[in-house]
């Protein structure tokens, strides 16, 4: 191993906690991964709110196209349970998934609510961010099974 | 000669990255959200004072939207909870470039809680995020984009 990658590796241990955000593959283009994330949502009793297409609205503004688009999905169930129980947690609504087509597969990744649960174990929302994780970890492995 | 560059370059994002990391290591914790109350002001007053805040620092206006839009049937919105979503391009495509993660925080958010005192403007710090994804290179980004984050919550409680 060169001495300079081993620095760098010894660096990256000894720094702080990394977090992973839940994050799934297949192959498909991004078109087909919206239908199939739109269709997995209303499974899980969740609409999709907005699709924000970043990669076309850098192309037109003469940027590299990233490939990336984020998806918003929800319920209003989650909105009134962050409401009466902590509405900080208004902040993760609706929830956030960002697609990346990478060659011929689109990585779909969820915003990693292991830090929201560390920040707010005490609150009574406590129980919305466990409730939040679950359904967004069915709904990603539903997507992959499709 | 190649290898001379190549080395070169090689030692130029060593150094790079080093100095990220070390800022990064070394940072105090950041809070998880960042807060502006505007006593005395209504949801629509609010929100366009962010909107002029979002301009004037060199931001991009997407859209706001009540929280449960299309959530629930039109008309019946929450109309005490509203999102307003942003960009700065050129940032954003950089935030990308190094690491599509990125895509955590973006557009930007911030979302108004209107109160019995007022309205309170929320923010997900964008350097709270950052410090948990492990790349010292966003995370420098990150901290420059809370603080245009706290110049648009100042700015819109003026």
């Amino acid at each position: 191993m060169k001495p300079w990658l081993g620095l760098l590796c010894a660096l990256w241990l000894a720094g702080p906690a990394v977090a992973a955000p839940y994050m799934v593959s297949k192959r498909v283009d991004l078109r087909q991964a919206l239908d199939d994330l739109t269709l997995a949502a209303s499974n899980h009793e969740m609409s999709l709110v907005k699709v924000q297409p970043i990669d076309s609205a850098l192309v037109k503004r003469g940027y590299d196209n990233p490939h990336v688009r984020i998806a918003f999905v929800g319920n209003e169930t989650a909105v009134r349970w962050a409401e009466a129980a902590d509405p900080r947690l208004l902040n993760l609504l609706p929830i956030r998934l960002s697609l990346v087509q990478r060659g011929d597969e689109v990585v779909v990744i969820a915003d990693d609510l292991a830090p929201w649960a560390q920040e707010f174990k005490d609150s009574p929302g406590a129980p919305l961010l466990k409730a939040l994780e679950a359904e967004i970890k069915s709904l990603l492995d539903e997507f992959v099974r499709q | 000669m190649i290898r001379v560059a190549l080395s070169t370059r090689m030692g130029v994002f060593l150094l790079a990255w080093l100095m990220a990391f070390s800022a990064w290591a070394q940072t105090a914790p950041e809070p998880a959200l960042l807060y502006k109350r505007l006593p005395g002001k209504t949801l629509a007053q609010a929100i366009q004072d962010v909107k002029t805040a979002i301009s004037s620092q060199n931001y991009t206006f997407v859209r706001e939207q009540p929280i449960d839009s299309r959530l629930v049937p039109q008309g019946w919105e929450a109309k005490s909870v509203h999102i307003i979503y942003f960009c700065n391009f050129d940032r954003m495509n950089r935030a990308l470039a190094i690491d599509v993660r990125a895509a955590q925080f973006l557009p930007c958010r911030i979302t108004l809680i209107e109160t019995a005192e007022g309205v309170e403007l929320n923010v997900v710090n964008p350097a709270w995020v950052s410090a948990s994804l492990g790349n010292p290179l966003l995370h420098v980004d990150c901290v420059k984009l809370k603080a245009d984050y706290l110049a648009i919550l100042e700015e819109a409680a003026l």
